[in-house]
């Protein structure tokens, strides 16, 4: 698992960075990219589809029904449209390895084999790669990237790849766009009103919570909190009613909980990219690298499924992380909706005027 | 699309841009399908986890059991009336024993004993008549008294029912608003998987030409 994680992330720093353009070694040689999968892969099948024609249409097959001529014909026949398929597959499957916010916990193979599909810089086949696109016997096809980077020959069929789309999966996990879908999240759980909603279906920039959740004294007015702004002055923030926002919104995170756990995959992806370490995207952003899981992270060929534990475990951090990163920012620091309440006044004259009110309200 | 990525497959333009065509619109397709595989999951825990129907009025009660007869004990004023009739038979007798050490005659002592005895009995009837009136005023002020009680338990039970349907239907608005937005984004899903899965078999058509060209026309 940390091989994958170190493997990709190099691999990652290697495209992403512009070293390879400053070594002459590589700006003197000849990059060469012709690997021409499909013109090896058909070189010889015009000749043997002739001989199977040629061998059906004279009745000299090798038994009388000529069944193995006539299904091999049908395979060739076949086989251009299996292999446009299938290449168009894999390199859907293998360009996720180009996201942004991809997982470099998945296998570093697949970020190997983009770089040699895409033909990246350093993976040429004067830099020791080659790919081969196999017409299998009974129809079926392989593709083997061999070099430097993959140790032994990555070898993928196309009917194994059809099977793992076919049933929902992938052979590179996506990572969801957590920013996204909780800057979604954040108009769906309630605590906003719906005027505050955006055209682009976000919260609009002024957004506040609503009233209905903010802390009031029993008569009627705002229970505000002081904050010490620096020189002696000071202003009222909104305190809020943190528990009731929380049970508010915990029905929808669930929901979008339940949503996300419908790939299983994608849920570890998002888990190793964000949830796990509670970073931010601004913050990851900020960084030279994300703050990936690391010892933390999930690994594909061992947590999955995942089992009820981690489920839970991902709910939990789900919701912190919705809570920390995006909720806060609107139970924190919010100024008074009452003009006069907003102003900035003499922190020491609203200390003095607390400590006279608490005086006379309590006769001492 | 990168430079170099035709010699990786090889042969033509036409190829190469049929395979990478059909490649964003499979990773278009699968986005599509798991976004509605996500929302289909949302929306079933939505509606899983929907409230339970309320009945606003199953706290109502009956309250019967408040109301009671405020005139089942009135009291009737008799003792007055016994203790007048004695205090006239007294009063009588005494009379009588004056008159007769007075000498008397039997009619003087009739109308006397006549006179007393209306007298008691109007001193009676009044005692009765006050009795009986300040009874029916405690009866009338209990009933008052339990009809405004009565009209508070309904208005408190009332206001919990129109408290609780408030809070459901609030509760209800929202949690179906949200199960339609995420059933519209569903279908919107379905459409994308459906447009993006068009894409791709129009991109590959274009391509076929050229590899069979490879093998010959083996498909010509």
């Amino acid at each position: 698992m940390e091989k994958n994680l170190n493997q990709n992330l190099f691999l990652q720093q290697f495209n992403e960075s512009d070293a390879i353009a400053y070594n002459e070694g590589f700006t003197s040689s000849t990059s060469d990219y012709n690997f021409q999968l499909l013109e090896n892969a058909y070189r010889n099948t015009g000749r043997i589809y002739a001989k199977l024609k040629l061998a059906v249409d004279s009745n000299n097959c090798q038994d009388e029904t000529c069944a193995y001529e006539l299904s091999e014909i049908k395979h060739l026949q076949e086989s251009p449209q299996l292999s446009l398929d299938f290449l168009s597959s894999l390199l859907a499957e293998l360009s996720v390895t180009d996201d942004p916010n991809f997982d470099p916990n998945n296998n570093f193979k697949y970020t190997a084999a983009n770089s040699v599909m895409t033909a990246k810089p350093g993976f040429s086949k004067s830099d020791g790669y080659n790919v081969y696109l196999d017409l299998l016997p009974g129809g079926a096809q392989q593709i083997v990237f061999i070099g430097p980077a993959f140790e032994e020959p990555l070898v993928i069929n196309n009917t194994a790849l059809n099977s793992l789309i076919e049933s929902n999966t992938s052979l590179v996990a996506p990572t969801p766009d957590i920013n996204k879908d909780m800057l979604r999240l954040l108009t769906e759980v309630g605590v906003f009103s719906p005027d505050m909603v955006g055209e682009n279906g976000e919260l609009t920039a002024g957004a506040k919570i609503t009233e209905e959740y903010v802390i009031m004294n029993p008569d009627g007015s705002f229970d505000y909190e002081i904050i010490d702004i620096g020189n002696g002055k000071g202003r009222n923030t909104l305190k809020y009613d943190l528990d009731k926002i929380e049970k508010k919104v915990t029905p929808f995170i669930n929901a979008e909980v339940a949503g996300l756990m419908s790939s299983e995959q994608d849920a570890v992806a998002a888990w190793n990219v964000y949830i796990s370490k509670g970073t931010s995207v601004e913050e990851d952003d900020q960084m030279v690298q994300n703050a990936n899981a690391g010892d933390s992270s999930w690994s594909y060929t061992e947590d999955l499924p995942l089992m009820q534990d981690k489920k839970v475990l991902f709910e939990k951090k789900y919701k912190e992380y919705f809570m920390n990163n995006y909720l806060k920012q609107f139970t924190t620091n919010q100024f008074p909706t009452v003009q006069a309440d907003a102003a900035v006044f003499d922190l020491a004259e609203a200390k003095k005027a607390k400590a006279q009110k608490f005086i006379d309200d309590n006769n001492l | 699309m990168p430079i170099g990525a035709g010699a990786v497959i090889g042969l033509g333009a036409s190829i190469l841009g049929g395979v990478f065509g059909a490649s964003s619109a499979k990773k278009a397709a699968q986005a599509a399908a798991r976004e509605k595989r996500r929302l289909q999951n949302k929306l079933n825990n939505l509606e899983k986890n929907r409230q339970e129907v309320v009945n606003p009025y199953e706290d109502y009660t009956s309250l019967s059991g408040m109301i009671t007869n405020p005139f089942a004990n009135l009291g009737v004023a008799t003792g007055a009336a016994e203790i007048k009739i004695e205090e006239a038979d007294i009063s009588l007798a005494n009379t009588l024993d004056t008159m007769r050490a007075t000498g008397a005659g039997a009619g003087g002592a009739t109308a006397l004993a006549q006179a007393a005895l209306r007298s008691k009995k109007g001193v009676a009837a009044s005692i009765e008549q006050q009795e009986k009136a300040n009874e029916d005023k405690a009866a009338a002020g209990e009933q008052r008294a339990q009809q405004q009680k009565i009209a508070e338990e309904q208005r408190m039970q009332q206001a919990g029912a129109m408290g609780k349907q408030f809070v459901f239907g609030e509760t209800e608005k929202r949690q179906v608003k949200e199960m339609d937005r995420t059933y519209a984004e569903l279908m919107g899903t379905e459409q994308d998987r459906a447009q993006a899965k068009a894409d791709q078999t129009g991109a590959i058509t274009g391509a076929l030409g050229s590899i069979a060209s490879i093998g010959g026309g083996m498909l010509g």
